[in-house]
């Protein structure tokens, strides 16, 4: 905790520090995306694709927040809305206390967010040198070509590749390793606030994932940086995250401080996730599975709470009422009809048990 | 699982190059791998260091032109590499047969699976239509897909992931081969999704007492299914043991950085212990042991020669120059 708040001290210092270190550097309400899949007779679409479906969650400043959760379950489209890569249908977002679109503009609001996806060959420009790609975007922002260029140099350096040795290659001439590194020199280049990598380890053989793992916490320190880490990895979820958020079928499911989530998660979903990895003890291996067949199509969810068809705790009232985050525990928060009072769930009050 | 039994699967300086690029590419160099009846290994290494060609030339799939093989393989008594024509045909599927990651691959699109299970069935043994569809059943039922009647019946694009992956493993086994390889098979699955795939292989092996290959880079999986770990580095198996000695007594430098360097167990923000540098070019292969470049403990003749293989115990070595004492 105290790291925390020294984390925040410094952040604080940053001149473009609006709210202090108490205020979030992001407030995320009703966010919500829907794609039409499919068209009828008339040329609209009888099908939407709920791929994030009212999604409210805080990021603090400094931290890393993680983001879990299956298949389909929203991460990527959660992070593209972040970054207004496409228009949410509903919901806002208050970066730093200031409404994105109405307080500051998207344009300024774009310079401080900055992405890292998973494919590093498909995100770099084939025909840049690695130097012209860093530098590309503080050009387009008016950022003199010396200028961007002595930056690039440094950013290289930064994450560990020589700049005499680097800055002249093309992307084909690096490996996977080192061009997720320039992506994410790339990605620094506009002095960003946050930084949201979505699978941006995945791609990476285990001992190279490792050393960009290390340069990622580096940075974080460096440049006071706050970031939102979407991985599969649970493992590396737990390791980098001060808090975690998992999402089922377009929602939260729960949120919460890392380890207490990891070590005791509140939400039935989360539990049979986690309980999912695989052992790391040749004499502890998993014998039952905690969850049996694929998650739900995200076409048509389930009415009620999304989980509901395969939850063991699911009660009739788990069909109808959507439930909503609710505390539980010290730092957890947690959309279970079990932990909500009053919902009717025949389980109330037995919780903890998940 | 010691060296009595005589082995189903002998692999002797296994070496495969691809030829026909602009540089000859060296993916396996020198594999040697005994497996005995009924046991699980698992193919454990990092992209590129040729777990993938190690499979593929146990079934023979290398194309002649392109490639060329060194050493021996064989499996369940027959020479691999001697094998043409229907017996090779024979050899693929009935003896030995493979799952992939992406089971879409392996199904066709455009026959139902009970279908391609049937003719499967029926290209290798001389049963009725009836006969090969009841046996497809059972199959469905065998890898526990729900409503197996009604899926016989579906086209693959109709099942979820995890049904094909079940539906692909009944492929796998209707001629009821003695081994099984499975490159990856739960890679693409989704945790909860992995989970059920990896029970569900660890209970087939057991009641059909089935000989697997399980090729992976996640040492979770291994852990889950696997009798023992043969860990692979650019294209040679640098360390193999029982499950539980790789584990928790690893001996060769790059096993003990990979399990030094996992997030897994590590302190929340602690700076991970990183293996240096990164995997070799296998066009461009150092003469010495490979991961001389990248190994704390290396010393002159690491780069020299390429270290031979020596035990650790009875069943457990190990291709490192460093005394085994050495390696901590
Ligand atoms: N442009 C689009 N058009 C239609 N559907 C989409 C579009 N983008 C995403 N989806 C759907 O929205 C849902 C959520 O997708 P998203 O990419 O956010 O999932 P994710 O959690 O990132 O999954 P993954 O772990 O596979 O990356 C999925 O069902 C996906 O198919
Ligand atoms: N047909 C081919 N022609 C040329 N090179 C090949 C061919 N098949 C594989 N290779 C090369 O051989 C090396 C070993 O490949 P292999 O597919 O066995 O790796 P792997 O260990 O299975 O990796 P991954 O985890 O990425 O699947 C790689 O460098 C690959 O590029
Ligand atoms: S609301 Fe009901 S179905 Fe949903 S997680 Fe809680 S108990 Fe399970
Ligand atoms: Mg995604
Ligand atoms: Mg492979």
């Amino acid at each position: 905790m105290t790291e925390l708040a020294d984390m925040q001290q410094s952040v604080a210092r940053d001149p473009r520090d609006r709210g202090g270190p108490r205020q979030p550097l992001l407030s995320v309400r009703g966010l919500v995306k829907h794609f039409p899949v499919g068209k009828n007779l008339f040329g609209r679409s009888r099908n939407v694709v709920r791929a994030v479906d009212d999604v409210d969650f805080e990021l603090l400043k400094g931290e890393t927040l993680g983001i879990v959760g299956e298949s389909g379950c929203g991460k990527s489209t959660t992070a593209r809305l972040l970054m207004n890569l496409i228009e949410p249908d509903a919901g806002e977002i208050i970066f730093d206390g200031e409404v994105v679109g109405h307080d500051i503009s998207l344009r300024d609001y774009r310079r401080q967010v900055q992405m890292v996806f998973q494919d590093s060959y498909a995100s770099l420009n084939p025909r840049l040198t690695i130097e012209d790609s860093i530098a590309f975007a503080p050009r387009v922002h008016g950022v003199s070509r010396r200028e961007a260029v002595g930056r690039a140099h440094d950013l290289l350096a930064r994450v560990g590749l020589e700049p005499h040795r680097f800055a002249g290659r093309y992307p084909h001439e690096l490996s996977g390793g080192q061009r997720q590194r320039v992506n994410i020199a790339r990605a620094l280049a506009l002095e960003p606030r946050l930084v949201i990598l979505d699978e941006a380890v995945s791609a990476l053989d285990k001992s190279v994932e490792a050393q960009v793992l290390n340069l990622l916490l580096d940075l974080k320190d460096a440049f006071g940086l706050t970031y939102i880490f979407i991985s599969h990895d649970l493992n590396v979820v737990r390791f980098i995250s001060d808090r975690v958020m998992v999402m089922y079928l377009g929602k939260v499911a729960e949120i919460g401080d890392a380890e207490s989530v990891f070590a005791q998660p509140q939400h039935p979903y989360s539990a049979a996730l986690l309980a999912s990895m695989p052992a790391m003890d040749p004499d502890a291996r998993t014998e039952q599975a905690p969850l049996y067949g694929d998650p739900p199509n995200p076409i048509d969810p389930p009415p009620g709470c999304r989980f509901h068809t395969r939850c063991r705790f699911a009660d009739p009232v788990c069909s109808q009422t959507v439930p909503s985050l609710t505390p539980a525990g010290e730092t957890q928060q947690v959309a279970c009809l079990m932990r909500q009072y009053g919902s009717g769930h025949s389980c109330i009050g037995l919780e903890g048990r998940a | 699982m010691t060296g009595t039994a005589a082995p189903i699967i002998d692999i002797r300086d296994l070496t495969v190059t691809f030829i026909g690029g602009r540089k000859p590419v060296h993916a396996v160099n020198g594999v040697t791998l005994a497996i005995q009846p009924a046991e699980v290994l698992a193919l454990l290494g990092e992209s590129g260091s040729g777990k993938s060609v190690t499979l593929r030339s146990l079934l023979g799939l290398h194309p002649p032109g392109r490639t060329s093989i060194g050493g021996s393989i064989q499996v369940a008594g027959k020479d691999v590499m001697a094998l043409s024509g229907r017996a090779l045909a024979d050899f693929r599927g009935k003896t030995v047969s493979m799952i992939f990651q992406e089971p879409l691959l392996a199904l066709d699109p455009v026959y139902t699976v009970g279908a391609q299970i049937a003719e499967t069935i029926q290209r290798h043994e001389a049963v009725s239509r009836v006969k090969a569809r009841a046996r497809a059943l059972a199959l469905l039922q065998k890898v526990r897909i729900p409503s197996p009647e009604r899926r016989l019946d579906a086209f693959p694009h109709e099942m979820s992931g995890g049904m094909r992956q079940r539906a692909m493993i009944a492929l796998a086994l209707a001629c009821n081969p003695q081994i099984l390889l499975a490159d990856e098979p739960t890679t693409a699955l989704d945790a909860t999704v992995q989970i059920q795939i990896l029970l569900l292989l660890r209970e087939l092996q057991r009641e059909l007492g089935l000989t697997v290959i399980l090729v992976t880079h996640d040492i979770g999986v291994a852990v889950e299914v696997a009798d023992r770990v043969a860990v692979m580095y650019a294209g040679r198996i640098v360390e193999t043991g029982p499950v539980r000695e790789i584990i928790r007594n690893p001996r060769h430098p790059y096993t003990q950085g990979l399990l030094a360097s996992r997030a897994h167990g590590a302190m929340t923000g602690s700076r991970l212990d990183a293996i240096p540098g990164s995997p070799p070019d296998l066009a461009d292969l150092p003469p010495g042991c490979s991961f001389a470049p990248r190994c704390k403990h290396a010393k002159a003749t690491c780069v020299e020669t390429a270290p031979e293989i020596r035990s650790v115990t009875a069943d457990h070595w190990m291709r490192c120059m460093l005394d085994a004492e050495a390696a901590e």
